[in-house]
Formats: structure tokens, sequence, C-alpha cells
């Protein structure tokens, strides 16, 4: 399992490295954009799989974080590029602490992502009357910046260059989530998704804790829009749309929401079927509709879940009935 | 003997349901404190009283010489109250040992003990050897790498029962601890109960169907029907009271052995 897990990552890990050396812009692009709304739904399920919220209005994290950098380097403002995407995560770990301390003080639930939704779309609606923000045509030809790291100067101007640097970001939020998940804290946030009450009787103060967890999320959230905004050189209402909100939703349930992975898994598949459909208009609908609506059914731990079940049922048989693996196969946090 | 926790007065009512009637009650330090009473007379709802589970209307709650009527669960589990659910309340996805992993690392944190810090991927040795110390209480060291929600519903009440000592608490209230336990499950953790009271100094407060569980390890009972209380004392005066002589008429309550 552990050996599985990890040639799987570094096999991802090469192949995206290797992409613009063996395929055009338009897929490096897409594959960019993979990157992004990874990060984008892995932080998305830290709320959802992990600590069991659900916002369904996580887009306007993004937006916030893209249209401050957007903002932030079309207005040519002199802020270094990293300390961009630092005020975007901070910007939006502001709005969700905001939002978080007015909407986690009674609801979870149902009426948390109906408000969620609402607050998002509100946003939007907001910066389609900016001026400041382009209004509905949002902000257009965003420069890509240079990376100035005090000992080195690196331009990022060149799509592959921009590229890489995203790799590298990806690498280290990731990296930081999955020890955020599988520390202490992803212990107890686990816990508080399957009975936050019986957590509360072990002296954890739960409203504190799901405050946090949505800090967390809303931050690398908006950090993911602030990678996006330079390698999509336009930022528009769009991205903070319902529609962009159920993205992450969509990849968490087709990867699979009670494991880390999940997210990332779920959104390359989605990206590589909206590939191979994207001559056949409302064909990728259709795809994308029937793969859910099986995942639902006959996987509701997602395409991680299958892989999961395949394999202990496989080490199983070898074992030929050796009694129950002590292997935490099947545990959630994996 | 001091008091450690008294209910003065508390009403507590369920929409027109009027519940809990004027309850009063005190628990000594050190005792072994049970609550009987029939089905429906208000023993769980007393219960989500004194943890913080629920409000009330009238009365308060004095835990160790401070009033916590209005103090939410999680910091009255700060200052020592402990708890088990009627039905066994776990974390079902994750394993047995990660259960209470998660207690005596909460425990930890909130008592301002050594707890690991949040990038501690693998779990500390000393943690480690909390959580082995608490899977031999309670008997189910040989099934710590099992997901929870594969026990037996009485392992899931010792797994409870684990998860609630694991927070080292200084009063213990158990609700029906042996309630779907087979008859030699009840003895092992009636044993249990009663070895961690002399080793700890642990305050209990329990209510129990079981009349032998109850007669075996209470210092002092408390008769509840309908919300009121209709009796409190040792074994005998309880059972030479006539108003529980009518509630229980016939029942078990004569017939049981100390
Ligand atoms: N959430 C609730 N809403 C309304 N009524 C309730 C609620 N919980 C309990 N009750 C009612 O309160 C009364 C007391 O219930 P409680 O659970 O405290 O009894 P109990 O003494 O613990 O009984 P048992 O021995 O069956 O566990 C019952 O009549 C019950 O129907
Ligand atoms: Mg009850």
């Amino acid at each position: 399992m552990m050996a599985l897990r990890l040639g799987a990552i570094l096999f991802g890990a090469a192949l995206f490295l290797a992409l613009p050396t063996v395929s055009d812009q338009g897929i490096v692009f897409l594959a960019g954009l993979v990157v992004i709304e990874a990060i984008f739904a892995l932080s998305w399920n830290l709320l959802f799989g992990f600590t069991g919220l659900a916002s369904f209005g996580h887009a306007a994290f993004f937006a916030i974080g893209a249209y401050l950098t957007g903002y932030g380097l079309k207005a040519g403002l002199g802020v270094p590029f990293l300390g961009l995407i630092a005020a975007s995560g901070l910007l939006g770990a502001l709005v969700a602490a905001l939002t978080g301390l007015v909407l986690l003080r009674r609801t979870t639930g149902i009426h948390l992502a109906i408000f969620t939704l609402a607050l998002a779309e509100v946003l939007r609606i907001v910066i389609g009357y900016s001026t400041l923000l382009g209004r509905e045509d949002g902000l257009a030809s965003i420069p890509k910046p240079t990376l100035e790291l005090g000992f080195a100067t690196i331009p990022l101007t060149s799509g592959t260059a921009y590229y890489y640097f995203m790799c590298v970001a990806g690498l280290v939020i990731g990296a930081v989530l999955w020890v955020v998940c599988h520390g202490p804290y992803g212990r107890l946030l686990v816990s508080i998704r399957q009975d936050p009450q019986r957590v509360a009787f072990l002296g954890v103060n739960v409203g504190r804790k799901r405050l946090q967890a949505f800090i967390l999320s809303g931050a690398v959230a908006a950090i993911a829009g602030a990678l996006y905004a330079p390698w999509a050189q336009i930022v528009t209402p769009e991205s903070a749309h319902w529609i962009h909100s159920t993205q992450p939703m969509l990849a968490s349930l087709l990867g699979g929401a009670h494991s880390f992975w999940g997210p990332v898994v779920g959104t390359v598949l989605f990206s590589i079927i909206n590939y191979l459909t994207r001559n056949l208009v409302g064909l990728s609908e259709l795809v994308i509709g029937a793969t859910l609506l099986i995942i639902v059914l006959a996987a509701p731990s997602g395409v991680i879940g299958l892989v999961r079940t395949a394999q202990q049922r496989w080490s199983r048989r070898r074992k030929s009935g050796a009694g129950p693996d002590g292997d935490e196969g099947g545990s959630v946090r994996s | 003997m001091t008091a450690i926790l008294s209910v003065e007065g508390v009403d507590k009512s369920y929409g027109t349901h009027h519940i809990l009637k004027s309850v009063s009650l005190t628990v000594e330090d050190g005792e072994t404190f049970a609550v009987i009473g029939p089905n429906g007379a208000g023993k769980t709802t007393l219960f989500k009283v004194m943890t913080g589970e629920i409000g009330f209307e009238r009365g308060r709650i004095v835990y160790d010489g401070r009033d916590v009527s209005r103090a939410p669960a999680h910091e009255r589990a700060r200052l020592g109250m402990g708890r088990t659910f009627q039905v066994a309340r776990i974390f079902p996805d994750v394993t047995v040992a990660d259960n209470l992993t998660v207690a005596v690392e909460a425990r930890r944190r909130s008592r301002g003990e050594s707890a690991p810090a949040w990038y501690r991927v693998a779990t500390r040795a000393d943690i480690r050897a909390e959580v082995e110390a608490r899977l031999l209480d309670v008997g189910l060291a040989d099934k710590a790498a099992v997901e929870a929600k594969f026990l037996s519903h009485g392992d899931k009440k010792r797994l409870e029962f684990g998860i609630a000592l694991a927070g080292r608490p200084r009063i213990l209230m158990l609700d029906e601890p042996t309630a779907g336990m087979s008859p030699t499950d009840r003895i092992a953790t009636a044993d249990l109960i009663a070895r961690l009271r002399a080793e700890t100094g642990l305050t209990v407060v329990m209510t129990e169907h079981d009349m032998d569980v109850i007669f075996g390890l209470a210092d002092r009972i408390l008769v509840m029907n309908y919300g009121e209380i209709i009796a409190v004392g040792s074994i005998e005066e309880v059972r030479a009271n006539p108003l529980v002589r009518e509630v229980y008429l016939g029942q078990e309550i004569y017939h049981a052995e100390r």
C-alpha cells in the first residue's frame, strides 16, 4: 500500500515535470490549471473530508486571491510576487475568519452550505460592479511576474518557467497540507467530523477548531487563486461563480473525500475527461455526470476507495485468509 | 468528606414536557453515587444537564466549588468531568488505538501538559505508551488496529470507557456502562470501575438498570421517578423506603444480593 502510494505520487510528479518537453503549449496550460485546481480542491476537502464542514461558495476565496494578485501585477505596484501570494493568503484567511466567526457560531451542515453559497454570489456581483476590478470584463492582460528571492532573481515571464514555479508551489502546499492532515491536528479534525459532541467532551473547543480549519482552508484557496491570475493572465467574476465552487466538490467526491489525495486524483480525472471530450459539445458534461453517478452509487469512497478495496482483496487472497490484516487499510486519512 | 458536585434545584423541560422537577443532589469526593429509576425517569437528562450537554431553566450546578451552570461542555471536561453516553459514542472510521490517541492528545493540550506539535506525524512514544496503558485497562489491546466501527457492542462500550479514562477525570459520569453487555463483560466492567476507583480515588456517578452492578459498586443511591427524587441514601435505607417499594414493587432491587 505504502509503496503503491509513493510510486503513484512520484510517477505523477515526474509526469508533470516532464510535460513541457514532450507536449504542446495547450496541454501544458491545462496541466497548470490542474495544479491550481488540485490545490483548490485540497483546500476545500480539508473542510469537508476532514472537518465535516461543507462550503458551497469556496470559489469566493479563490477569486479574492486571484483578483488581489492580478491587480497587484497589472497595476505594477512593485510588490514582489511572493509578497502578493502571501497577501492573497492573508486576505483569504481574514475573510474566512470574519465569515467563519459569524457563520460557524450556529450553523453547520446544510445551513453553512447555503450561507457560503449566497455570500460567494454576493461577492461575484459586487466584483461585477467594481470599476477598479474591470466590472464584468475582469482584469485582462495580467503580466507574468519575476521571482525575487533576495539572493537571486528568476524571471517567470515565460510560460514554462511559470509552469515549473507552480509545480514547486503545488508540491510545497501539498506537503504542508499532508502533514497538517496526518499529524495530531488532522487526527482531531477527523474526530470532529465523526462526532463533534464527543470531541467537546474530550475538552476541545470544537467551534474554535472549526474556525481554524475554515481560516486555513480559505487561505489556501486564495493562494490557489493567486497562482491562477498570472497563469491565465485574465481574471473574471466567473472565478467566483458557484459553478467554480462545485469543481472541488466534484473532484473530491470522484477521487474520494475521506482520503487526502482524493481531490487531486479527482481533479486530474476530470481534466482528462474534459480534454478527451472537448470537441463534442455536451459530451463532457454527460460523461462527467455519468461518472459521478456511478461513483456515488457504487463507490461512495471514490476512486481511491476503489483502488484500496481492490488492493486489500488482492493482498488478502495472497495471504489466503490469514485473518484481518494489521494494515490500516480503508482508514480515513491515508 | 467534601462535596465535589452539587445540583441545586434544577428544572429542565423539553417544550411543555417538564422532565426534571427541582432536582437537588450532592456527590461527595471519592464516592460512587448511583442514580436509578424506571425508564423515562429522567436519569439521562440529569446526566446531560450535569455534563453541560444541554442547558436548563432554573437552579445551578456547582463543581469543585465553582458555579459551572453556564460553562460549556468542553470547559467542564477540562475541569475534570468525564463521561460516557448511554449509547456508546466512539469515532467509528478510525482504529481503536486512534480513538484513544486523540483523547490522550486532547487532554494533554487542554490541561497544558506536554502535547505533540501539529507537524509530528508519527505518534510520539509517550503518547503511544499512554494509549497502550488504556488499551490494557479496558482489555482491547489485541484489537488496537481494528477500525472501531467493526467492534462488537460490548467492545464499543469498553472503548468509550477507555476514551473517558484517557481524559484523566476526577469525576466520571457513566450512563448505563454495562447496558447490552454479556454477563461476563458486566462483571469485567464492574471490576474495572472498582479497581480504578481504588487506584485513583475517582469519584463515580452512574446510572444502571443492573442491580447487581449497582449493589456491588454504589456507596449511595438516588432513586428518581417522573423527574423527582423519591429517595437518597445507602442501599439499606433506599430498600426500606416505602416510596421506593411502590415504584420497584416486586422487582430485582429486593432480590439481588450485595
Ligand atoms: N430530546 C428530547 N426531547 C423531548 N423529550 C425528551 C428528549 N429526551 C428525553 N425526553 C423525554 O424525557 C423523559 C426522560 O428521558 P431520559 O432519557 O432522561 O430517561 P432515562 O431515565 O434516562 O430513561 P432510560 O432508563 O430509558 O434511559 C422521557 O419521557 C423522554 O421521552
Ligand atoms: Mg437513560
